[in-house]
């Protein structure tokens, strides 16, 4: 008959068990926090930190300014257009579908086994006369986006990182 | 008897006409000729794709010999011009340097006229006549073992494939919408890891952008000439 020592321990282990668990799975979903991000557009959110991030892709695929954090009929057209091109169902929603064809743009700046601080990946599409970009930062961030001057428009500030996962277009600092 | 024969005189009329002829005739020519190499001037695509960065930050990088016609030129970015792009210091020695291949031809120049709105018509837009320029980027980050993260996704596969001639192995990801979409071949070597990135883009003329062997080709020729 196990004594209540014993129940003791075998509940403590248990609970310490489960919160291993839980943190190994809360760091996978972080990794994975791109494309688990909510819909943007008429079909999702209309403002907030998702909708920086969807913006800034757009800026550089399809030439969309301002990125300002609020989903409106440019930021829809240019939506449109990069889904067409990218061969997506067109509907003008940033769905897991479109956000996974967006992170795949997303080229890490650093050695892929180093950890950049800040902003490390971009992406950049050839224009004439140079080139657009849109950077992000993935470690210790969960990605958030980093907006160009002359790109952003308030509440977005450029050369800031902004957020991803919030409802509001919130600052954070990546660096340790 | 004696009989003069008067020698011939050349007329100092004649001369001046025939020396503004003989200048006509050659500005004639020279123009034409100028003319005629300009619109014969032959498209130079380079026998090794390395000349296309010469004279740039990247002409000692370890970098693609073979390129497809489409590609004319490059543009290298080295990790201090991505440094000063950011507009903040970044570990310079761990940045990779970037070399962009813009294709050129029909379906690959950009055809945004202005910003996206409502001037683009809807149609239009559905068909992926608005669309970017076509290009293929490949980026080298020397010293490097890795490569970056996987993908995955109901619309993503990723599968090794070998290249042929430096016996390496490539991982290829695409995010394939109907065909289309974009396409990361990444690998490494000896020398360090790298990536090109390009998209077969979806356009009213039917599609723009590399294949994935021409991509697996350029990713096999970056060590072509090793022993």
């Amino acid at each position: 008959m196990p004594t209540t020592r014993t129940w003791l321990q075998a509940g403590g282990g248990t609970v310490a068990a489960a919160l291993i668990i839980a943190a190994v799975v809360q760091a996978m979903s972080s990794s994975a926090m791109w494309v688990s991000n909510d819909p943007v557009g008429e079909c999702g959110q209309t403002s907030g930190g998702a909708v920086v991030a969807a913006q800034n892709v757009l800026w550089a695929g399809t030439g969309l300014e301002p990125v300002d954090g609020a989903w409106d009929a440019e930021s829809e057209v240019a939506a449109k257009a990069f889904q067409a091109y990218n061969g997506l169902p067109v509907n003008g929603c940033v769905d897991t579908s479109t956000w996974l064809t967006m992170r795949a743009y997303l080229i890490s700046l650093c050695d892929p086994e180093y950890d950049c601080r800040g902003p490390d990946h971009r992406v950049r599409y050839a224009a004439p006369g140079g080139a657009r970009e849109a950077f992000f930062a993935d470690n210790e961030c969960d990605w958030g986006s980093y907006v160009l001057p002359g790109v952003a428009a308030s509440p977005v500030t450029s050369n800031k990182i902004t957020a991803l996962s919030r409802d509001a277009v919130v600052e954070i600092e990546c660096e340790s | 008897m004696v009989t003069t024969i008067e020698e011939p005189r050349i007329r100092p009329e004649w001369l001046l006409g025939g020396a503004v002829t003989l200048l006509g005739a050659i500005i004639i020519i020279v123009v034409t000729l100028i003319l005629g190499a300009r619109e014969d001037e032959p498209v130079v695509t380079p026998v090794d794709a390395t000349e296309l960065t010469a004279g740039t930050c990247a002409e000692d990088l370890r970098q693609p010999h073979w390129v497809p016609k489409t590609v004319q030129r490059a543009a290298a970015e080295c990790p201090a011009d991505i440094s000063a792009a950011i507009g903040r210091t970044t570990a310079e020695d761990h940045l990779g340097t970037w070399i962009i291949y813009p294709l050129e031809g029909e379906g690959n120049d950009e055809t945004f006229s202005g910003g996206p709105g409502l001037s683009w018509p809807e149609d239009e837009v559905r068909s992926g006549a608005y669309h970017p320029a076509s290009a293929i980027t490949y980026v080298a980050y020397p010293g490097s073992t890795e490569l970056s993260g996987e993908l995955s996704g109901d619309n993503v596969t990723v599968e090794w494939s070998d290249l042929a001639d430096s016996g390496r192995e490539a991982r290829v990801t695409r995010v394939d919408n109907n065909g289309f979409g974009p396409v990361r071949v990444e690998w490494t070597d000896d020398a360090g890891s790298y990536l090109l990135l390009g998209t077969m883009g979806r356009t009213p003329e039917g599609g723009s952008g590399p294949t994935v062997a021409e991509l697996l080709r350029i990713a096999d020729s970056v060590a072509a000439e090793d022993e």
